[in-house]
């Protein structure tokens, strides 16, 4: 009997990846060796429902020629044991290569992968950047056969998504920001800005803020002014998010206002005065006397 | 360029660490294990050159969960793990060099001795290692908190030479802010990876991290700080009392002494009237020199309490800033 793989409900299956993963593989391909036109590795990550979820990634050295591949599953097999000493939940869910195309030599790569995980996804992340764009595409593998002549493996592309986690928003988004500095040079590998002052950062989201509102605000004078036709469903999201607004009354307001700024204020005076008496007791060299 | 120190060795000029550059991988990586791994606290390995001045941290890998640290095999099994780490990692052309470490800190401490002496014994083999503490509970309240520090290097050499205490201290001049330096970070990517990040990011709309910092709360942030500030003072008052029992009971060492050598006095007058050897009024048997409490506690938990007070005037001018906003709001009838 053919070995089928068996794909979850039909072909519902999504995958999602951290950006972890890819800036990973990327990192990898510019560490790659000379006479390498592509890197492989192992995929890890957990299945929730349909949806693969792709956390971790390892490359795996391996060697090509037009009539055979080689893959060090030793490196495989020895990396995996350690990741799961510090991840125990994440497993194998499938495998990765860049490049822009799927070689002859994938279908041998898939058969040894999906030893090892039940559905394995394939991945492969354009790093050649064809038609200027980063892409990137999963693809789960089903064979085809003939009763019981195993003819091809087709692979079969399935949704492929990037999600950012709450956390790795922050980061990302500095990373981002550092970049949209006008930089020309491309050939120089530039640095980005360093972490840049907190206060900055609070004006600069207040000024998002600001964006989304004026967007907002454009787009329901533009409804009401009969520009653009209304759709019921953001209209009526929006007059849920302003519904959210507490009114206030200004002497309620005014009593939490100030207790909110007192409350700072006292906290901030405990803290200078705990940090100047610190001081003082350094200077005076009553932290190392005794007390007499 | 050689600088002759105390002790007369010539010791070449190394030159410092003075910033710290991350690749985007690392600072992700560092988040995503930092993270996911709460509330127990993780480490993990960095690699990568050091160039000059500075340090370009280039990739790093996660320790498994620590184990009781008395178990000789788990010792053992850690330092397996690394070995094999490493040699994996070389086979795919990552960067070999162990730079120093990362560890996550809850609320933001990372003063303690155990630190310090790893921090010590990284230096043995490593000049230049650094440690990231990552606080993942700061970060969520949409400010990145990772910082990159090192030992400064004149405390480095005091406590080589074991000589922590208050003396030592004033002698080579350094005071409790002297400890640790931090050391300013930056983020770089290579091209390829800009393209990547500009691919999944393209316009920077209003996200959830700006939502985060925008929350009004802060007082379940302020609260948990001014606890551990609280706690941190009562440390530091019993390590006051400490130096003042070891000032009490050298003193005490002292009146003992001198009434014992009286006796002793007393005895060998007695003794030569007997025609008999003197006894020697030497003993050094029955008073042994106290050893001086190290300062070194001391200072770590007024580090520790100036980063509480460093984070509660943040957070505070923070509240401070969007109460005041609110009621521009409120004022222009929103």
């Amino acid at each position: 009997m053919a070995a089928t793989v068996l794909l979850p409900c039909g072909s519902n299956v999504s995958v999602k990846v951290h950006p972890v993963v890819l800036l990973s593989i990327c990192d990898a391909y510019t560490r790659r060796k000379e006479n390498q036109d592509r890197v492989i590795g192992t995929l890890l990550g957990v299945v929730v429902d349909n949806v693969i979820e792709v956390k971790n990634c390892y490359v795996v050295p391996h060697n090509e020629s037009s009539e055979q591949v080689m893959v060090d599953v030793n490196h495989h097999k020895t990396m995996f044991d350690l990741h799961q000493k510090v991840a125990p939940h994440e497993s194998i869910v499938g495998w990765f290569a860049t490049g822009s195309d799927l070689y002859n030599s994938d279908a041998l790569i898939q058969d040894f992968y999906s030893k090892e995980s039940l559905h394995p996804v394939h991945m492969v992340v354009d790093t050649t950047l064809k038609d200027d764009k980063f892409s990137v595409q999963a693809y789960t593998s089903r064979t085809l056969a003939l009763g019981d002549k195993v003819l091809a493996t087709e692979f079969v592309e399935i949704p492929c998504d990037t999600i950012i986690g709450d956390i790795e928003r922050v980061g990302a988004e500095l990373m981002l920001t550092g970049f949209n500095d006008p930089s020309p040079e491309n050939k120089k590998e530039t640095a980005n800005k360093s972490f840049s002052d907190e206060a900055e950062t609070l004006a600069a989201s207040m000024g998002r803020l600001a964006d989304l509102v004026a967007r907002a605000s454009e787009y329901v004078d533009s409804v009401a002014s009969g520009k653009v036709g209304g759709d019921p469903a953001i209209g009526r999201y929006l007059a849920d998010t302003l519904a959210l607004v507490p009114h206030l009354a200004k002497s309620d307001f005014e009593r939490l206002f100030n207790e909110g700024v007192q409350d700072a204020m006292m906290v901030t005076y405990l803290s200078d005065l705990l940090r100047a008496h610190v001081a003082l007791a350094e200077r005076l060299g009553t932290a190392a006397l005794p007390i007499m | 360029m050689a600088a002759p120190l105390e002790g007369g060795a010539l010791r070449p000029h190394k030159e410092l660490v003075k910033t710290v550059q991350l690749e985007g991988q690392v600072l992700l990586k560092i988040i995503q294990h930092c993270s996911e791994a709460l509330p127990q606290l993780v480490t993990g390995q960095l690699l990568g050159l050091d160039v000059g001045q500075q340090l370009e941290v280039t990739d790093c890998f996660a320790f498994p969960a620590a184990v009781a640290e008395d178990d000789v095999e788990a010792e053992s099994a850690g330092a397996n793990y690394q070995l094999e780490m490493m040699r994996c990692l070389r086979e795919v052309n990552v960067d070999n060099n162990t730079v120093g470490w990362y560890q996550s800190a809850n609320m933001g401490t990372f003063q303690t001795l155990e630190l310090i002496e790893t921090f010590i014994n990284y230096h043995e083999n490593i000049k230049k290692c650094i440690c990231i503490i990552y606080d993942p509970q700061r970060s969520s309240r949409g400010n990145l908190a990772l910082k990159a520090i090192r030992l400064k290097e004149s405390f480095i050499e005091l406590s080589k030479e074991q000589k922590l205490t208050l003396k030592g201290f004033r002698e080579a001049n350094l005071s409790w802010r002297d400890i640790f330096v931090e050391l300013p970070v930056k983020v770089r990517n290579s091209n390829l990876v800009q393209a990547l990040v500009a691919d999944l990011m393209p316009a920077p709309t209003a996200t959830q991290a700006d939502v985060d910092r925008l929350n009004m709360s802060v007082a379940p942030f302020l609260e948990r700080n001014i606890q551990s500030l609280v706690e941190s003072v009562d440390d530091i008052v019993q390590e006051q009392q400490k130096v003042t029992m070891y000032h009490k009971s050298v003193a005490r060492q002292q009146q003992a002494y001198a009434a014992w050598l009286q006796k002793r006095r007393q005895e060998n007058t007695q003794r030569l009237q007997d025609n008999l050897e003197p006894l020697p009024e030497e003993d050094p048997t029955l008073f042994k020199p106290i050893p001086e409490p190290s300062m070194l506690d001391n200072y770590l938990v007024t580090n520790q309490i100036a980063t509480y007070c460093d984070q509660i005037n943040f957070a505070a001018s923070e509240a401070i800033q969007k109460l005041f906003m609110m009621e521009g709001m409120q004022k222009a009838g929103l």
